[in-house]
């Protein structure tokens, strides 16, 4: 046991009103490897690292510098030990410049006052060493992503920290940007710094990573050596069983054309450019169709521009023939769109409305619920246990349940029900089982299934290609606000997908 | 499962205990400060402040009618909060609904229902502002109402100025710095007091028109609770973004509940000034009236209903706190407004304490 | 000529007050906390200042020594100011209080506590604090000749200690702001209390900063409008914290844009005042009370660069939101 650790994190145990988000937990970093922690969307990467760099206290367990017990008790602390972090989202403010942003907190100053000579001269050789070109004098707001994040990296090492962790660094990169990042990972390695890469990519893993720990629901499940591994392994430790390729459903029949887009420019809120770039597809009745992508290559806003959220730049949208292009949300809805929408805090619930609210969302003004402008309360409920029974929504006190209340499964199971008991001819799901366990995620793939099989047209947004493969009867990859791709589920994998998603290859579509 | 309900049932009364608590510590603290202040006279000038309101009809009348706007302003305070939407500008829309009463009272000859809509409706216009610069250019309405206060208060002296008719001083008074008297310009637009005067020791103050106000706190009400537009405006507030999804104009419910609220605060306005009693004075001062609503809704938690209770009580204690004279000033009755307003700032703290001394556990037991 | 020189002069004193206290609302709204409350931090800085300035005026110290007795009401206001805000920063930053409630609350506070303890103090029914007149600089402070030209009436006729002291504070405030690092980290929580977090900033600390010093510059605001209007104090400061909200919206949270605006403010109140003796201004034959006309425009003004500006705002992003530790 005399390897040189550099940071140890021994049976970190942390926990949140009502989930043990680490559930004794062991990690230990050499110094000078590059370290992944590897994990499913909520398996409690994130968690342990906040604790990690002093934002979280844990309940139980110790961590170790160099050998000795530390308490890390605010970032502060965790600077001073030399542990720096890029966080997900980003720590920057906006209009501020750039190297206003790297020496905050750890600003030069003399009788007072600010003192960049210093401190721009130390920003120019780091970037210069490392490959990290930015202008020190841009604001934050006028750069992109890319850059941003290596402000962030900036950041780190002009504290000269040398422990650095990553935290889902290439979720909002671009391919190329991703290969520079890995560059400049091996770049601070051969410096004797060491890293902790939080991700949930394999390739990335198996191209740049030392050593893997693997978390899965909050739990250690074990630490491997790269070069005496494969992807499928790491995998299988991840998910904690063999992806299943094959799901229990009929073949698609798919009858007439449901959904038609063509064209389509939706701008983006984020920056000056179009997220979506003029993209067309059919949605038949009859099948699902599933847009698979990497976050943030334009799905959110197709779907949007689709729903009715977003105004579009130009192109069309026809629903059932019916040309809904400049339609409101309401004509969409009642013209037969449902839709489930991606965030189900933000969209999808009146979180401080009681369930049965909720489940009347948008039909409220039916004839049925309401009369002369008057809620019909009877109705209302006679409805909404209709529904809680028939989906099986569990709740603390039936349809007077305050929706906040529910748990993440049911109060998307309420959204489901409501969508579906729509009866649409077109019904749109965004990643509608994020963050839910495998119970909840069964059943909502078995009610989309349903929906096809009774004739609906089904337009699926997902991240997870396991659901993509799972479920869908053609698959679209987006990459970059275009359709790169169309595939057959069962005539193409995982990995041909990925190079598509990643933008490595580009198909031409004859089809629409 | 029963417990959960018992708690969730209790929401009412939580809500009902905080508020009492927090009138309790107002006049705690008002009564310390009096008792540094005056330590020989703040027993009675407390007890002139608490007790004045019943100690006879006449007064009680005037607890009454003082009620009637205060339980508007509140309303309109309220309504908005449903929304989302602080309206702070209730003192313009009030000052404004109270012009255009006057104006069809005095200018005009109209009877006094005819006025009181005139009110409605002046101060829905003034309501619009907040609304659509929220709306349409997104600037904070908190803000706009502000600004638009004292562009109303301004906008109405000038309006008296240039309008000889409406003044004292047309009506055969000599004072031309206040509007005129209606029992010389317009006895038919004086609020009728419905016999309500002998019952109550022949009050120059009682008319019918808290009950007018208590009518219209059921109305909204009725609209908050019972029907689709309530339904509605409560979705905008709780969750915009949810509520566009749900197909709902958000913006066009932020307008029409500001208009709403605007109108609510306007009629308080046209209650207060056709009661015949009081002449509008031009003062470059801005009404105490329309802010006094916004305790008066954070008593009530916006519950209309609740606000006919914190109305009165607010009224109660004004009326009671002109009585402290000549020992204190009657603002002491503000000061304990002030602690009120202070303690709603963070009512969600205050709740949440309450529920964990009511139930004796703490608030992880209490969710897991 | 003398009237220019009233215009002007005239227009300085009152710009004191809006651009002391907005400057304070851009200290506070810089660090992430709306501070309605600046009303009322006047009516308190106002009263104990004049509280003081009467002390001094009767036990003889003040007519020796005006300037320094000057200074001294103007610290007083500057640290009452101070205390008061403590409340708004309590129940903003500790609490996690509505601030625009917790503002309201102040707001209804300070002038009610004003006329109670003028009341209490100075005896039933006088509720206005008498100033004394040695306050004002004169030409005799620095031993020159009374006169009554251009200069005279320009530098002399309403010169207070305030406003070289706002002078004074204006390029302290703009220095601390953009030089220091105090201003840096103080803005970087009013735009993003996590990153500042995140590098080790008390947002918390940061924002008591930021709403303290709006609590002094908004005391000696307070103290600087009684001044100005020049007929004591009443418990009130005639809705000028307000104007000094609008003042800083106008001034785009920048301390330059601030000074302008808050002449622009001030010029268009005296211009209220002196509208018949003007003579380039529009006659508007026929039309009373030309100075509520004149008074409602800088509002009117205000709402109509909002709808310009609201588009690109520079308003600290994270103003009005309290910071949760837990949260990030």
């Amino acid at each position: 046991m005399a390897e040189d650790y550099v940071i140890e994190m021994l049976h970190i145990t942390k926990e949140f009103p009502g989930i043990k988000a680490n559930d004794d937990i062991t990690l230990q970093l050499k110094r000078g490897e590059i370290h992944a922690l590897l994990g499913e969307n909520g398996a409690g990467k994130s968690t342990l690292m906040s604790v990690l760099f002093g934002l979280y206290q844990p309940e139980e367990g110790v961590i170790k510098k160099d050998g000795k017990e530390v308490r890390i008790n605010d970032p502060n602390d965790a600077n001073r030990l030399g542990i720096g972090m890029v966080h997900q989202h980003f720590k920057l403010v906006e209009c501020f410049s750039v190297l206003d942003n790297i020496i905050l907190g750890v600003e030069d100053t003399r009788n007072g006052f600010l003192q960049y000579a210093s401190a721009r001269k130390k920003v120019m050789e780091l970037s210069e060493r490392y490959g990290l070109r930015v202008d020190p004098d841009a604001l934050i707001s006028d750069i992109s992503v890319g850059m941003q994040q290596r402000v962030e990296i900036l950041k780190m090492l002009y504290r000269d920290n040398e422990v650095l962790i990553f935290d889902e660094p290439t979720a909002v990169l671009t391919p190329q940007e991703i290969d520079e990042l890995m560059e400049i990972m091996r770049g601070f390695k051969k410096e004797g710094k060491s890293i902790l890469f939080i991700t949930h990519k394999l390739a990335e893993i198996m191209a740049v990573a030392d050593r893997c720990s693997v978390l899965r629901k909050g739990k250690y499940i074990g630490t491997v050596d790269i070069k005496g591994t494969t992807a499928q392994q790491l995998s299988k430790m991840m998910v904690g069983r063999d992806v299943q390729l094959t799901a229990s459903k009929k073949k698609s029949v798919p009858g007439e054309t449901v959904l038609s887009v063509r064209d389509l420019v939706v701008p983006s809120r984020t920056h000056s450019n179009n997220a979506v770039k003029g993209v067309s597809f059919d949605v038949r009745r009859g099948e699902i169709v599933c847009l698979a992508g990497i976050e943030g290559n334009g799905q959110t806003e197709l779907i949007y521009g689709i729903t009715g959220l977003e105004k579009i730049s130009s192109g069309s949208v026809t629903l059932c023939g019916k040309d809904i292009t400049h339609s409101s949300i309401r004509e969409r809805s009642s013209s037969g769109m449902s839709h489930i929408p991606e965030d189900r805090h933000k969209h999808g619930l009146v979180l401080d409305y009681s369930l049965e609210k909720n489940l009347v969302l948008q039909k409220f003004r039916d004839p049925r619920f309401q009369s002369h402008g008057i809620i019909k309360a009877d109705a209302v409920r006679t409805y909404a246990e209709g529904l809680i029974e028939r989906f099986d929504i569990r709740s603390g006190q039936g349809p007077i349940t305050i929706s906040r209340s529910m748990s993440g499964g049911n109060q998307q199971k309420a959204i489901i029900a409501r969508e579906i008991d729509k009866d649409p001819e077109l019904l749109v799901a965004v990643q509608p089982t994020r963050g839910l366990d495998v119970g909840a995620i069964e059943y909502i793939h078995s009610q989309l299934i349903e929906e096809r099989d009774a004739g609906k047209g089904v337009l699926l947004v997902s991240l997870e290609l396991d659901e993509v493969m799972n479920l869908s009867d053609r698959i679209l990859v987006m990459y970059e606000g275009n359709i790169v791709g169309e595939f057959d589920p069962a005539a193409t994998t995982v990995e041909e997908l990925g190079l598509y998603m990643a933008g490595a290859r580009t198909q031409e579509r004859k089809e629409a | 499962m029963k417990q959960k309900k018992s708690l969730a049932e209790n929401g009412m009364l939580i809500s009902i205990l905080a508020s009492v608590i927090s009138i309790v510590v107002g006049l705690l603290f008002g009564f310390i400060l009096l008792m540094i202040l005056n330590p020989a006279k703040a027993g009675i000038g407390m007890s002139a402040m608490l007790t004045t309101g019943f100690s006879s009809m006449d007064q009680f009348g005037k607890v009454l009618y003082q009620s009637a706007p205060l339980m508007l302003c509140g309303l309109s305070v309220g309504f908005a909060s449903k929304t989302g939407m602080f309206n702070i500008g209730a003192s313009g829309q009030y000052t404004i609904g109270a012009f255009c009463a006057l104006v069809g009272a005095i200018a005009l000859q109209l009877p006094w229902y005819c006025c009181l809509v005139l009110a409605l409706v002046g101060g829905g216009v003034w309501g619009i502002f907040p609304g659509l610069f929220k709306a349409v250019f997104n600037v904070n309405e908190v803000i706009t109402s502000i600004m638009f206060n004292w562009i109303g208060m301004f906008m109405v002296n000038l309006l008296y100025a240039n309008m000889p008719i409406m003044l004292a001083s047309a009506w055969g008074a000599s004072n031309s710095d206040r509007s005129a008297a209606l029992s010389a310009a317009n006895r038919g637009a004086i609020i009728p007091k419905a016999g309500l005067d002998k019952l109550f020791g022949n009050s120059s103050w009682i008319n019918i028109s808290v009950f007018i106000a208590i009518l219209v706190a059921v109305i909204v009400w009725f609209i908050l609770e019972k029907t689709t537009f309530g339904y509605e405006l409560k979705a905008c507030g709780l969750n915009k973004e949810a509520s566009r999804y749900a197909g709902i104009n958000a913006n066009r419910n932020i307008v029409v509940s500001m208009i709403i609220a605007g109108g609510l605060s306007g009629l308080g306005g046209g209650l207060y000034y056709l009661a015949g009693t009081i002449q509008y004075v031009l003062e470059k001062r801005i009404l105490s009236m329309g802010f006094n609503g916004i305790p008066v809704s954070l008593l009530a938690n916006s519950n209309p209903i609740g606000t006919i209770f914190s109305s009165l009580f607010i009224s109660y204690i004004q009326v009671g706190g002109s009585a402290m004279q000549p020992n204190f000033s009657s603002e002491s009755t503000d000061i304990i407004i002030a602690v009120i307003i202070y303690l709603a700032a963070f009512a969600l703290l205050t709740r949440g304490l309450i529920v964990r001394l009511l139930t004796g556990r703490n608030r992880k037991e209490g969710k897991a | 000529m003398n009237l220019l020189a009233n215009i002007i002069s005239l227009t300085i004193v009152f710009a004191v007050p809006l651009m002391l206290v907005a400057l304070g609302g851009m200290y506070s709204e810089h660090s992430g906390v709306i501070n309605l409350a600046l009303e009322g931090i006047m009516v308190i800085g106002a009263l104990c200042a004049c509280f003081t300035l009467q002390a001094m005026d009767k036990n003889g110290f003040g007519p020796v020594h005006p300037q320094l007795s000057m200074l001294l009401a103007i610290l007083v206001a500057g640290l009452s100011g101070m205390v008061f805000s403590l409340l708004l920063a309590f129940a903003a930053i500790n609490l996690k209080a509505d601030q625009t409630i917790g503002g309201t609350a102040l707001n209804t506070f300070a002038p009610a506590f004003a006329v109670v303890v003028t009341w209490a103090v100075q005896g039933q029914g006088l509720t206005t604090i008498q100033i004394p007149s040695w306050i004002r600089i004169t030409q005799a402070t620095f031993g020159l000749e009374a006169g009554n030209g251009f200069f005279d009436s320009l530098i002399f006729k309403y010169f207070y200690l305030t406003t070289p002291i706002a002078v004074v504070l204006f390029f302290a405030a703009w220095i601390l702001m953009y030089k220091t690092r105090f201003g840096l980290r103080l803005r970087a929580c009013g735009e993003h209390p996590q990153a500042a977090d995140s590098v080790g900033i008390n947002v918390y600390k940061m924002r008591y900063s930021g709403v303290l010093i709006s609590g002094f510059l908004g005391g000696i605001g307070g103290l600087a409008y009684t001044i100005a209007v020049g007929s004591g104090f009443s418990s009130s400061v005639g809705g000028y914290g307000f104007l000094a909200l609008a003042v800083m919206i106008f001034g785009n949270w920048k301390p330059l844009q601030i000074l302008g605006s808050s002449v622009f403010f001030a010029l268009f109140k005296v211009i209220a005042a002196y509208n018949s003796s003007i003579p380039f201004l529009p006659k508007l034959e026929g039309l009373k009370d030309k100075s509520s006309l004149y008074q409602m425009l800088p509002y009117v003004v205000t709402m109509i660069v909002l709808i310009f500006t609201s588009k690109n705002s520079q308003a600290p992003k994270a103003e009005g939101i309290p910071y949760d530790k837990g949260s990030r």
